[in-house]
């Protein structure tokens, strides 16, 4: 098989055809916030990559390029016009963004080129092209055959979106971040990553580029709808015996049911065992037939080509008895830990020397590479389990660390510590704490209810005052951020 | 997070010594056996080596991976010294796990047997006997000291690597100070730093001033060089007291865990002054010997007439020590007199110390065959410091149990939290994977809460059709069918090497 594929694995310069396709260059400058300090940002970082005009004035690249970006400028090929551009739709769990360029001139510019179709789904093992631009200018393109189709996860953790794995050998070029895919001169996917070494490159596919602009087209953008169900494979004969399973059957362990999805309203339960989706048997191993592709993962059927509001049909085993429910699709509850914070700035309030931030999958990163099991026991165990957090909370407020003040003194080791409540007041989120730091007792003394060994702290109110004086004065831009 | 709660931790289970008090209780077997030969500063320096002895050790250490596998087989040296008639005094972990021992004098090459009469791993102290006494019959006895002086002299004689004959350094006393014994990693006592090293080998041996003993050494810091770390003889004579009746009892705990009371707001809160004594009760241990006299916010302000300040240390006899040092020198069943605040007024009450097993768990533990139990396949052991970092466990849900099985008053549903460590691959199992290192919430509905009863569970006259085995966490719980599992069993032992499907006891 391997010698039929070098075939195809020809790189072959533009004709003057290709010159004419709408691609523009792209580069985008990105900062994040720092989580160990909120209310500083890190240093910048440039991407570069291509997009392609799909829309009037709208360019296609991933989510990806577009996130977090300070500053993004769209070039014509030839780089002879810059163009400062704004990002109108931004998708980041299926890593795909638009943009438009904002100068009127500029948008007169881009509106003279024809703009790309999106082709229709390919079959397996049908060759496509992978656009690059060199310095000069000049296009690269390289052909590439589809190998397979998978639901992969290319940016946010645990989102994952049908991928086509292309086999082709690729150069490496300048603009190659982003890169645009196609077929008969129809855009195909956006390339999101590039194994050079075993030369092959993930591609988003046609289905969720035309949900995702149906979406963005439709006026305020949504985003891609969920079930909202965890499952476990049912391979294991004993468990499938004591689920009462047949050997017939597939099937998928429905293991846990997040709280306000649309599993939970249509009455899915934990413990039920999933057999079918929309009349497709799901096998146990979570695969089921797809026309186009063969074996696909089971939550195509529910991120593919549904929208927010769509009916689906669940076939069930309970108790060893058969049922359905249908379930309306609705956006995946955020839950009090945010499971990224693209776009957003995190939530934070100083008082006193007391730092308090919302926890976030971010801010957990802040524990270094193995964060899953070195970070405090605390804060992944809410972040496992927020079910047992959730209650009165729209977010999950921690102390996170403690700056030596005299307001703070004796309090210096107190960090990554879970906070209940603050002068009396339940803590929802840092607006919440905000308001309930307004109102210390008689005394002018706060008091601050922990999740912790020692369950209560103490906080002169005037001495916070002070040192939070202080703080401003040696360049704190601010003691707290309410808006995200 | 982590600091803040293994730091009140440290405080709540720490036992400490008296730094000037325990001279007096000078124990009556020393004594006697002292006036022998009598042991003064005049006495020659050789008479002084015969009485310190090479000790050489067989060890076997079991393995908490492969807990029914024999363990490793190993071996070490270290030294040990005559403190009366057939009493050698030397480190636990000298002679932690030892299979053999043998006890060889200053130049002589006759090795004498000799066994373990008492063992303190929490003091890192134990007692040895030769089976035949008479060749030492002549030999002095050493006599135990005082606390030395900051910046006075003192002589390490041990058997240390590099040679096989005796060995002495000099050193000067360079700090005393309340901190760990790496023996357990969970017991603090006072401990006495001097600037002569002290390497492998040289544990067990005495340190001298004056030509009596006023500490034995036993361990050093790898960070550092010239460092070297002494029992002193307060914890000495408080190990020799507690064997007196045959049996060692171990440390006791008031089992409290303090906060210091620096912060001006707390102080305005609970009504103290600038120079008002007292630390606050953050925790105290179900069952432990304050249960139920004090409670949580409570101000503790005087321990046996002690002034406690806000950070929790007292004076004793002119000196600033840890109010732990109050406890230190007290025994089991001992009394302690607390007086604290509660909503505004001065109670007073008397606590019955008692040692305080549950804080087992963070203790490293010797001389005990690892508990398991085996069922299709699947190995069960009770969580403990050494399968802890055995198996390096990992899972959140199991460090949050361990971090706060005391401080949760977990113990007090769960005497044991059973891991499943391991998964011996047989068809009966053959689909069970990524659930090691995951604890044991329940069998087939009954919560697990005790090594014996988990097997039990697993072991009952008549096999259910299946176990339904849950993990804390995890909703997807294991299966085992009960069917044929007898069968499956006796093929793991035999295809694995294991002697024993289950080891219950130590």
């Amino acid at each position: 098989m391997k010698f039929i594929i070098f075939i195809f694995l020809i790189t072959i310069f533009s004709t003057h055809a290709e010159e004419r396709l709408p691609l523009l260059k792209i580069s985008s400058t990105s900062q994040e916030y720092n989580n160990a300090q909120p209310w500083e940002k890190t240093p910048t970082i440039t991407h570069r990559g291509i997009g392609a005009l799909i829309g009037k004035n709208q360019i296609i690249t991933t989510a990806e390029m577009a996130a977090n970006a300070t500053f993004i400028e769209i070039e014509t090929l030839d780089s002879k016009t810059a163009m400062p551009a704004k990002t109108i739709a931004i998708d980041y769990e299926s890593n795909l963004a638009l943009m438009s360029v904002i100068d009127p001139a500029h948008q007169k510019l881009i509106n003279q080129m024809e703009p790309l179709k999106i082709a229709p789904s390919p079959k397996l093992e049908e060759t496509v092209e992978v656009y690059q631009v060199e310095d000069s200018g000049r296009i690269l393109l390289t052909k590439g055959i589809i190998r397979g189709a998978d639901i992969v996860s290319s940016f946010v953790d645990r989102h994952f979106f049908l991928t086509y794995e292309i086999k082709a050998s690729m150069q490496s070029a300048a603009n190659s971040f982003t890169l645009p895919v196609l077929k008969n001169g129809k855009l195909i996917g956006l390339l999101t990553s590039y194994s050079s070494e075993e030369q092959l490159l993930d591609v988003t596919a046609p289905e969720i580029i035309n949900t995702f602009l149906q979406d963005a087209n439709n006026g305020k953008y949504t985003g891609f709808p969920s079930l909202g169900i965890g499952i476990s494979r049912i391979s294991d004969p004993h468990f499938r015996a004591w689920l009462k399973l047949d050997d017939s059957q597939g099937g998928l362990f429905i293991n846990r049911i997040t709280r306000n999805s649309a599993a939970q309203k249509a009455g899915i339960k934990q413990g039920d065992v999933l057999l079918a989706v929309d009349g497709h048997d799901i096998d146990r191993k979570g695969f089921y037939q797809s026309q186009s592709y063969g074996p696909l993962y089971w939550a195509h059927l529910v991120r593919g080509s549904k929208k927010i509001g769509d009916k689906i049909t669940l076939s069930l085993l309970r108790d060893g008895q058969s049922l359905t429910k249908e379930a309306t699709l609705t956006r995946q509850p955020e839950g009090i830990i945010p499971s990224h914070m693209y776009g957003k700035a995190p939530r934070y309030l100083i008082k006193g020397g007391f730092v308090f931030q919302e926890l976030t999958n971010s801010y957990l990163k802040i524990f270094g590479e193995d964060w899953q099991t070195r970070a405090p026991i605390d804060l992944l165990d809410a972040l496992n389990h927020p079910e047992d957090y959730e209650q009165g909370r729209k977010r999950l407020v921690i102390l996170s660390r403690t700056i030596p003040t005299e307001a703070t003194l004796g309090y210096e080791r107190i960090a990554s510590v879970i906070v209940n409540k603050v002068n009396g007041k339940d803590i929802a989120d840092i607006p919440s704490l905000v308001e309930a730091f307004k109102s210390p007792d008689e005394n002018g003394i706060h008091t601050i209810e922990l999740d912790n060994l020692l369950k209560k702290l103490y906080l002169d109110a005037a001495t916070a005052a002070k040192v939070e004086e202080n703080f401003l004065q040696r360049g704190l831009p601010s003691l707290s951020r309410i808006k995200e | 997070m982590k600091f803040f709660i293994s730091s009140l931790i440290c405080i709540g289970l720490s036992t400490a010594s008296s730094l000037t008090h325990a001279q007096e209780v000078l124990p009556q077997q020393t004594k006697k056996t002292t006036t022998q030969v009598k042991l003064t500063s005049e006495v020659k320096l050789s008479d002084i080596y015969k009485s310190v002895v090479r000790i050489e050790v067989a060890t076997q250490n079991p393995n908490y991976n492969i807990p029914w596998n024999s363990g490793k087989f190993g071996g070490g040296t270290g030294t040990g010294f005559i403190i009366g008639k057939n009493t050698f005094l030397t480190n636990a972990h000298v002679v932690s796990n030892a299979r053999r021992v043998l006890i060889t004098m200053h130049g002589s090459a006759r090795k004498h047997p000799a066994r373990v009469l008492h063992i303190a791993h929490d003091c890192d102290l134990a007692i040895l006997q030769v089976d035949d006494f008479t060749p030492f019959e002549t030999l002095p006895h050493l006599d135990i000291g005082i606390v030395p002086q900051l910046e006075s002299q003192v002589r390490v004689i041990g058997y240390p690597v590099g040679g096989d004959r005796i060995s002495v350094t000099r050193g000067v006393v360079s700090r005393i100070d309340f901190r760990s014994y790496a023996h357990t990693r969970s017991d603090k006592h006072l401990v006495v730093q001097i600037d002569a090293a002290i390497n492998p080998g040289n544990s067990g041996g005495p340190v001298l001033q004056n030509g009596k003993v006023v500490g034995v050494a036993f361990q050093g810091l790898t960070s550092a060089d010239n460092t070297g770390y002494m029992i002193p003889t307060p914890v000495i004579k408080r190990f020799l007291t507690d064997i007196k009746d045959g049996t060692y009892d171990q440390y006791v705990t008031l089992g409290i865990t303090r906060f210091p009371l620096f912060n001006p707001a707390m102080r305005k809160i609970y009504n103290l002054k600038q120079d008002d004594p007292g630390v606050l009760i953050a925790r105290f241990y179900k069952d432990g010997p304050v249960d139920g006299i004090l409670e949580e916010g409570d101000i503790l302000t005087a321990i046996d007439g002690h002034s406690i300040d806000s950070a929790g240390s007292v004076e004793i006899q002119g000196e600033r020590v840890d109010m732990s040092e109050i406890v230190e020198r007290k025994f089991a069943g001992d009394k302690v007199q607390l007086t604290f605040i509660r909503d505004g007024k001065e109670q007073s009450a008397e606590a019955i110390l008692k040692p305080f097993p549950a804080a087992e768990i963070y203790s490293v533990q010797y001389g005990k065959r690892p508990k398991y139990t085996i069922q299709g396949g699947l190995v069960f052991q009770p969580l403990s410091r050494n399968l802890y970092v055995a198996l390096k466990l990992n899972n959140p849900r199991v460090r949050r149990l361990f971090t706060k099985y005391l401080t949760e008053n977990i113990f007090k549903e769960r005497k044991d939290i059973i891991i499943l460590t391991n998964v011996l691959d047989n068809p009966i199992n053959s689909y069970i994977s990524g659930y090691t290192g995951n604890s044991i919430e329940s069998i087939n509905g009954i919560q697990i809460t005790e090594m014996q009863q988990l097997h039990d569970l697993l072991n009952p006259e008549t096999m259910p059709e299946f176990f339904v085995i849950k993990c804390d966490g995890l909703n997807r719980p294991l299966i085992l069918p009960g069917k044929d599992i007898q069968k499956h069993n006796q093929q793991i032992l035999k295809t694995y090497g294991i002697d024993k499907a289950s080891q219950l006891g130590n």
